[in-house]
């Protein structure tokens, strides 16, 4: 009996929610030698704040600050009006000189929540993307780097 | 044929047999320990000893230790300020903590967050109990308790015997909160 007692005691229900790089699941494209497009796919039930994310190169200089699509405002009592993004979330990066042939780091820090009354931890993830020389064609998409140490132990 | 020495094929299948038997040994108590999480007995003391062994500042700077609240019904919340789920039940504990702090009930919070975040918020909405700094430290802390996915916000309350009562991740609904907190005074 002890043994179900304290899955009915969890709240919202762990089982039911994703861990955040499966909620908020991050991707980047190489488009060309200079430009480079990352993606976060963001479950249902699931947002980004958009005021939270940041988008750099590890090894190589952005030519402008990225722009992020717009999102829906939500009026937080502590922190005003908020942006969230939700669905897909797609960001370009322009480099500022062209690395083609190159190997850049894409840095990405991001923060959410779920509808279900859960937010979880600004996280950083890094997504390691071969850029193409002119003339060939750019490589599929890369998953962000899975974390070292896995949330299930 | 049965009755003869064993031979190595005899061997080999009894070999198999006693591996799967171990096999299926090891998936079981594997599986169990997965699906017992925080609950009665030895365990649940484990956890809550591990929660009251720890010491963290609180937004003065002034280290606290969790154990000072032993034997009193102690609810830790494991929160922060850019969690609005939080920061929305909070108003609700600190009127619990009014109502039932005379009879044993202690709120302790825990923020994943920076001190000078922390006041200000602490200071608009006028908690009443202590709040700790964490840091992303407490967050793995909050892991070994059974927090597996890192999300906030997430409490966890503690009897007077010290022994885990309830763990929560998600906001606790505040008819709930009153009757866990009710059975426990």
């Amino acid at each position: 009996m002890l043994l179900f007692a304290p899955v009915a005691a969890l709240g919202v229900g762990q089982a039911e929610l994703l861990p955040a790089e499966r909620a908020f699941e991050l991707s980047a494209a190489a488009r060309d030698g200079r430009t480079v497009a990352a993606r976060f796919a963001i479950a249902d039930g699931y947002y980004l704040y958009r005021d939270r994310m940041e988008f750099a190169l590890a090894d190589a200089t952005l030519a402008a600050a990225p722009e992020l699509p717009r999102g829906k405002v939500k009026d937080d009592p502590f922190f005003g009006r908020v942006e969230v993004l939700r669905g897909e979330v797609i960001v370009e990066l322009r480099l500022a000189q062209d690395r083609g042939g190159e190997t850049v780091r894409v840095v990405v820090t991001s923060q959410g929540c779920a509808d279900a009354g859960v937010c979880y931890p600004a996280q950083r993830q890094t997504v390691a993307l071969s850029l193409p020389k002119p003339g060939e064609r750019p490589g599929p998409p890369v998953e962000a780097a899975p974390r070292r140490k896995s949330w299930f132990n | 044929m049965n009755a003869g020495p064993p031979t190595s094929k005899r061997v080999l299948r009894i070999g198999v047999v006693v591996l799967a038997a171990a096999l299926a040994l090891v998936l079981g108590l594997y599986l169990g320990q997965r699906h017992s999480g925080v609950g009665g007995g030895q365990d649940s003391r484990e956890r809550a000893s591990a929660l009251l062994a720890i010491a963290l500042p609180d937004v003065d700077g002034r280290e606290q230790a969790l154990g000072q609240w032993r034997g009193k019904v102690l609810v830790v919340n494991f929160w922060a300020t850019w969690c609005a789920p939080c920061r929305e039940e909070m108003p609700e504990f600190v009127r619990v903590q009014t109502e039932f702090g005379g009879a044993g009930l202690q709120f302790v919070g825990i923020a994943i967050d920076e001190v000078d975040k922390v006041r200000p918020f602490a200071a608009q909405i006028g908690v009443n109990y202590p709040l700790l700094i964490g840091g992303y430290g407490a967050m793995e802390l909050s892991k070994s308790l059974g927090n597996r996915l890192l999300a906030l916000p997430f409490t966890i309350i503690v009897n007077r015997a010290g022994e885990v009562a309830h763990t929560q991740l998600g906001p606790l609904r505040d008819a709930q909160l009153r009757s866990i907190v009710g059975r426990l005074l």
